[in-house]
């Protein structure tokens, strides 16, 4: 009796195994055959600006699990999450005043799209030249690129609050504090979260920006810095942490979203 | 307990009259039906009582104080119940925040949710969120809300109008024993005739646009109403016939 019970055991392992296989495979098939391509290119075509992979991987642990990472890497990121969350601050408590006042938004919409069409690395020269050259510079070169995404998306996410449920708050006395903690912010919440993984990579990208001027530390400072130096493998290790860091961060910030935000998941889920 | 006198609504944008001239009252602890043919204005009749639209002219009056926003011991049942819960906190939740901001004591409060779920036979299902219930049992969370608030005046707008059958004849008779246990004054709009003869111990009917009250009619019925006896009654379906040519005669005006 017990041998078609544990062949039949073994089957369910052996699939199980083959799928994992399959799982991983999946994920990783291609970014290895991205690698083996670059491996391939380099081995064939000896330009000395594309290095291997390896002495790429061997650069980047020499650069970066150094004192490069408090010099450059630390102060980098300070500056990211100091501008982000300015923004954030900004974006958020504007867009909630904004969303609920309609005379506010007539007068303020036509502005705001006017300044979301400038593209934010021309600020950073303006910028420069009325705060200096400091990180007070770079923190608001950031702010000013992340908070249009996170503005313009708490205004549409407070404009469509439910009209049934902000009846029931008039009808059961909620207002004022109570209102915003338990109807505005939480109905607007999932286009506040969309302008803030928006504004995530915009501020990514200005941070590098920012430390391309005028710096004398931080990713985008330093990887310039190799470009001249012609040192190559290193420059491109810097490229792949910028990488890297972005891909860890987008992936934090969905894990606060999945948090905060279960409710419009599941029921997401509930209905599908 | 709730004095309508003279009520008009014209929508100012559109320059349509919604509500000509309603007048009509309702006594403290008593049911009330409101019928009328679609787009008669039930939904704004019943914003207007509630305070959250203001009328063209004449008033709302609630226990003698006239009505210019929503009254502090009123409450609502919508029909969009999944509109209406906030899907961001679980049951329990739902119906303790209004308490919350009544500045009800914890203690209290507690009891008044438990009390409130447990009457509407929720009680299992207090820590679960609105969505990962049924149609009907939302609503049952609603009510739940409105019982647990204390209210003197319930307002009900069409709040089965989007339940199945079964789970509306279980709503209804639940509607009853509330109601009855509670003796909350209760306006209850509809635009089912067997639902108004069944509940009401008055219906009123309303016209077709332009609005006006057609007729207030008393539901002779004994007050114990049940879904089988009493819908089987011949004065059930006299008054529920008399209702039916009223709504037609309503609607041929037009």
């Amino acid at each position: 009796m017990t041998g078609p019970e544990t062949v039949r055991r073994k089957d369910v392992r052996a699939t199980r195994t083959g799928r994992t296989a399959l799982r991983v495979l999946t994920v990783a098939g291609v970014p290895a055959l991205l690698v083996i391509s670059w491996q391939l290119y380099s081995t064939v075509s000896e330009n000395f600006y594309v290095p291997a992979p390896g002495r790429v991987a061997r650069a980047f642990a020499e650069t970066w699990f150094s004192e490069r990472l408090l010099d450059d890497v630390l102060p980098s990121l300070a500056r990211l999450l100091a501008g982000y969350a300015l923004a954030a601050a900004a974006g958020v408590g504007l867009g909630v005043a904004i969303g609920l006042s309609p005379r506010l938004r007539a007068a303020a919409e036509p502005v705001l799209e006017f300044f979301r069409a400038i593209p934010p690395p021309v600020l950073v020269p303006l910028i420069m030249l009325l705060a200096g050259i400091g990180d007070g510079t770079k923190v608001l070169v950031i702010a000013s690129g992340c908070v249009w995404p996170i503005l313009l998306n708490t205004v549409e996410g407070v404009r469509a609050l439910d009209e049934v449920l902000s009846d029931t708050c008039r009808m059961y006395g909620v207002r004022d504090l109570s209102r915003l903690r338990h109807l505005v912010l939480p109905g607007a919440g999932p286009q506040i979260m969309a302008g803030l993984r928006q504004a995530l990579s915009i501020g990514i990208i200005l941070m590098v920006i920012s430390e391309m001027f005028a710096s004398s530390s931080g990713l985008g400072f330093t990887i310039v810095l190799f470009q001249r130096g012609f040192q190559i493998p290193e420059m491109w290790s810097g490229i792949l942490l910028l990488g890297l860091l972005g891909y860890v961060l987008a992936l934090l910030l969905r894990r606060l979203e999945r948090r905060v935000l279960s409710w419009h998941h599941g029921r997401g889920v509930g209905r599908a | 307990m709730l004095e309508v006198s003279g009520l008009r609504k014209v929508y100012e944008g559109r320059r349509v009259e919604a509500l000509r001239e309603v007048t009509f009252q309702v006594d403290a602890g008593e049911l009330v039906c409101v019928i009328g043919p679609s787009g008669c204005g039930k939904t704004t009749l019943l914003r207007c009582v509630a305070g959250l639209m203001p009328p063209t002219a004449g008033s709302v009056k609630v226990a003698g104080a006239a009505v210019t926003g929503p009254p502090p011991r009123m409450a609502v049942v919508f029909q969009e119940y999944g509109r209406s819960l906030f899907p961001w906190m679980t049951v329990r939740q739902n119906v303790e925040l209004p308490l919350k901001e009544k500045k009800v004591p914890a203690v209290r409060r507690n009891e008044l949710v438990a009390g409130s779920l447990a009457a509407v036979g929720l009680a299992d299902v207090a820590d679960a969120h609105p969505w990962q219930l049924s149609g009907g049992m939302q609503q049952r969370v609603a009510i739940a809300r409105a019982v647990a608030y204390e209210p003197q005046v319930l307002l009900m707008d069409e709040p089965f109008a989007a339940v199945d059958a079964q789970t509306r004849a279980d709503l209804e008779d639940l509607i009853l024993v509330l109601w009855r246990d509670m003796g909350v004054t209760t306006l209850f709009v509809t635009h089912d005739i067997d639902e108004a003869v069944y509940l009401g111990q008055r219906v009123i009917v309303l016209s077709g646009s332009p609005t006006v009250v057609m007729e207030d009619l008393k539901i002779d019925l004994p007050p114990e109403r049940d879904q089988l006896t009493t819908r089987s009654l011949s004065r059930f379906a006299d008054l529920r016939g008399h209702l039916y040519a009223q709504i037609q005669r309503a609607r041929g005006d037009r």
